[in-house]
């Protein structure tokens, strides 16, 4: 695990990712690039994402932590605020990243908004408008989705 | 384009009538007393300062603004705030870009609510956690551990070490404006930070990023000040909003409207002006285009332009079909039988019961629009392109020509600024003349008064500034290629500073007439007085008092249209009036 030009901070974080997880959250770098981490979220109890188990991807830009993590799904899902490709809508991964803020927050954070989807603002057009004009059946989609996608592994 | 040829056609046409209208220019009219006395009322009139020469013309609504005017003004703005508000100037400069840079709505703001005005701007009285004075603490950004010297926060007492802020400032300054709201970084405070942090701890090429930053959103978020949008031009312009014409003229020279930041189009308005341009740049004109000169495949629907050849059209691969031109059917069908390539007898006899029309028509009037539109616009462009030029003649004159005839003829440059009135006039003649084609495109069709109302008027206004233009290029010329000062060079000014104030009276009345939109003119065709001219601005005021002395000593010599019975002769612009109306109808001067 030891690499000579890898801030102490990035090491630190790692360190304490794997020692103390947080609940429901999973996260270990790549073993060729300190960098790139594999990430697990659980899908949040009373969600339509309950019962599935998400992969991620999240890498450390050279910039980190003056610039924000790049975090992205790799297992599909039906949400307003991310897109077919994954990426995700939210605020601290963009305008409002603080280097004050931590990998641990981040990975909180994207677990909040699978429990709090916000359709008002939306990376997809089409689940946000399905969301807002029939909830129950964008829900039932989504767990569609999930059980389709998220619960193999 | 517009040929010469075009021009010298409408010289001719409008010749008679032009002669009447001008005739205060010519050599018959001015004794050399009067002349001269003429001569100081323009210079007095412009000894002020010449970046104003034209601004004065209108209204003085707004003010241009330097760098170091606007820099003072910032500067008077945050000092002003931090007075009235006993808060330092760091403060007050954050609280004024909250706010816009307005100083009422931060005195209403702070005087309602100073508390919520604290909670909003991040302007916190006192720490939130205390910092770590004497101790060492880890540094929440890096993790590494520091002695508290080496640590720093704003009010909010959130410590971070001093490379972490400087990375943090720098990375907000590089990233943009937003740097000037820039906050604490611990995610849950909003403490602002201020220009004092900022300045301890950036490169100067950072801080020279953030003041200019810093001085852009003085202009560009304030709702009052606006840059001009002349390329690589630095002055500001502050506008007094809700006062008359939009029309700015920059001290670099380029004039725009405040309203939409196009240049400077009057007698047309915003919205016409942004439709055109959008027309001008539009793929709607392509459209027009393929509709009117070319015909989809019966089988693909792909646009054909015929462009030679017959009537056996083969499609371009890979739909290969086949058809008539002329009936769109199948070529299979065709043959001799049908009259061979070069006809279809399916297609005339169709197109005598009437099959046809629709489409037909449709694409007949597709190509009229096209032709239509196509005459207003070269017209636009080419008057654009003159404009162009003669800006560049006049730069010519100010840098080279002017001081070579100074010295030619023996007069200081101060007395040779009659020239250069002429060449702005031209410039701004040209400018509005480009306008009235766009102005022309969209007059309705139906209103054929107007319209031929219109072209004369426009017609009028091209040959005046013809004349214009003439008498300030060629005839300028003799004076400029003489050996020594000429006699008749007292007589040239007159003339032309004569020409160049009856053109700036009649391109104004021009741009009121149409900016009322032909008001008076009614349906039935009759022109009946245009519009007061009560409003006419000081410029032209002093532009008639000008005119005013020649007019004395014109009307005691020769003139042909003074006592001519039924008519009056319009002592502003000499136009023969019939007896009934008071009001000339070319300058709308009372009689």
């Amino acid at each position: 695990m030891a690499s000579s030009n890898l801030p102490r901070r990035i090491i630190k974080e790692t360190q304490r990712l794997l020692s103390e997880p947080a609940p429901g959250i999973s996260a270990s770098p790549s073993e060729d690039n300190m960098r790139y981490f594999n990430v697990m979220i659980l899908g949040p109890t009373q969600s339509p994402y309950e019962g599935g188990v998400f992969k991620l991807e999240l890498f450390l830009p050279e910039e980190y932590p003056m610039a924000a993590p790049k975090v992205r799904f790799l297992t599909k899902i039906y949400h307003p605020n991310i897109d077919k490709l994954g990426r995700i809508c939210l605020d601290i991964l963009k305008d409002k990243w603080s280097p004050a803020l931590q990998i641990r927050t981040v990975l909180l954070s994207i677990q909040a908004l699978l429990s709090a989807p916000n359709p008002d603002d939306p990376l997809s057009e089409n689940i946000a408008k399905h969301w807002k004009t029939n909830e129950a059946e964008a829900v039932e989609t989504a767990k569609e989705w999930t059980r389709l996608y998220a619960s193999g592994a | 384009m517009v040929s010469e040829d075009e021009f010298d056609m409408q010289d001719a046409a409008a010749e008679s009538a032009e002669d009447d209208f001008y005739s205060g220019g010519e050599e018959d009219g001015f004794d050399s007393d009067d002349a001269d006395v003429a001569d100081y009322e323009f210079i007095d009139n412009d000894s002020d300062d010449s970046d104003d020469l034209i601004s004065h013309r209108y209204q003085q609504n707004y003010t241009i603004l330097s760098e170091g005017d606007i820099r003072q003004r910032q500067d008077d703005d945050i000092m002003r705030i931090a007075t009235v508000l006993s808060i330092s100037k760091v403060a007050a400069s954050i609280l004024l870009r909250y706010y816009n840079w307005s100083v009422s709505k931060v005195h209403d703001e702070w005087f309602a609510d100073e508390e919520k005005v604290r909670r909003a701007v991040g302007l916190l009285e006192e720490p939130v956690v205390p910092f770590p004075d004497g101790r060492e603490m880890t540094c929440g950004i890096c993790f590494e551990t520091y002695p508290s010297d080496r640590l720093r926060a704003v009010v909010c007492g959130h410590a971070f070490c001093n490379s972490c802020w400087a990375g943090y400032i720098s990375t907000a300054i590089n990233d943009g404006p937003g740097c000037l709201m820039l906050r604490c970084p611990d995610p849950s405070c909003n403490a602002a930070v201020g220009q004092d942090m900022i300045n301890v701890l950036t490169s100067n090429e950072d801080s020279d990023k953030y003041s200019r930053y810093f001085i852009r959103s003085y202009i560009e978020d304030n709702r009052k000040t606006k840059w001009c949008p002349a390329p690589g031009c630095d002055y500001a312009v502050d506008f007094i909003v809700g006062s008359g014409s939009y029309d700015v003229i920059c001290r670099c020279a380029y004039s725009f409207c405040w309203n939409c930041t196009e240049e400077a189009h009057r007698p047309v308005d915003c919205g016409t002006v942004a439709k055109w341009i959008l027309k001008n740049s539009a793929e709607s004109e392509n459209m027009n285009w393929i509709l009117a000169n070319s015909k989809p495949c019966p089988k693909c629907k792909r646009p054909i332009e015929k462009n030679q050849g017959c009537m056996h059209i083969t499609c371009t691969p890979p739909c290969k079909f086949e058809f008539c031109w002329l009936c769109l059917g199948a070529w299979s069908d065709h043959g001799e039988r049908t009259g061979g390539f070069y006809a279809c007898n399916r297609y005339e006899t169709a197109k005598q019961e009437g099959v046809y029309d629709e489409a037909e028509k449709r694409r007949e009037m597709a190509k009229n629009s096209l032709e239509r539109y196509t005459h207003y616009y070269e017209r636009w462009a080419t008057n654009q392109t003159s404009r162009q030029k003669a800006l560049a003649d006049l730069q010519q004159m100010q840098n080279v020509h002017l001081e070579k005839l100074s010295d030619i003829q023996c007069q200081p440059e101060s007395q040779l600024k009659f020239i250069i009135e002429a060449w702005l006039q031209i410039v701004e003649c040209r400018r509005v003349l480009k306008w009235t084609y766009s102005y022309g495109y969209y007059l309705p069709e139906h209103e054929h008064a107007k319209r031929l109302f219109f072209e004369y008027l426009q017609g009028e206004a091209e040959s005046g500034l013809e004349r214009l233009h003439q008498c300030a290029e060629k005839e300028l010329q003799i004076y400029l290629n003489a050996e020594g000062p000429s006699k008749e060079f007292n007589e040239f000014r007159t003339k032309l500073a004569g020409l160049t104030s009856v053109t700036r009276n009649y391109f104004e009345n021009l741009v009121r007439a149409l900016e009322n939109g032909l008001s008076d003119v009614d349906s039935h065709g009759a022109c009946s007085r245009m519009a007061s001219s009560k409003s006419l601005g000081g410029g032209s005021s002093r532009a008639r008092a000008g005119r005013g002395k020649g007019s004395t000593s014109r009307s005691s010599g020769p003139s042909k249209n003074i006592d001519e019975p039924g008519h009056w002769s319009c002592e502003y612009c000499t136009f023969a009036n019939i007896k009934p109306a008071a009001i000339c109808a070319m300058c709308q001067q009372r009689r």
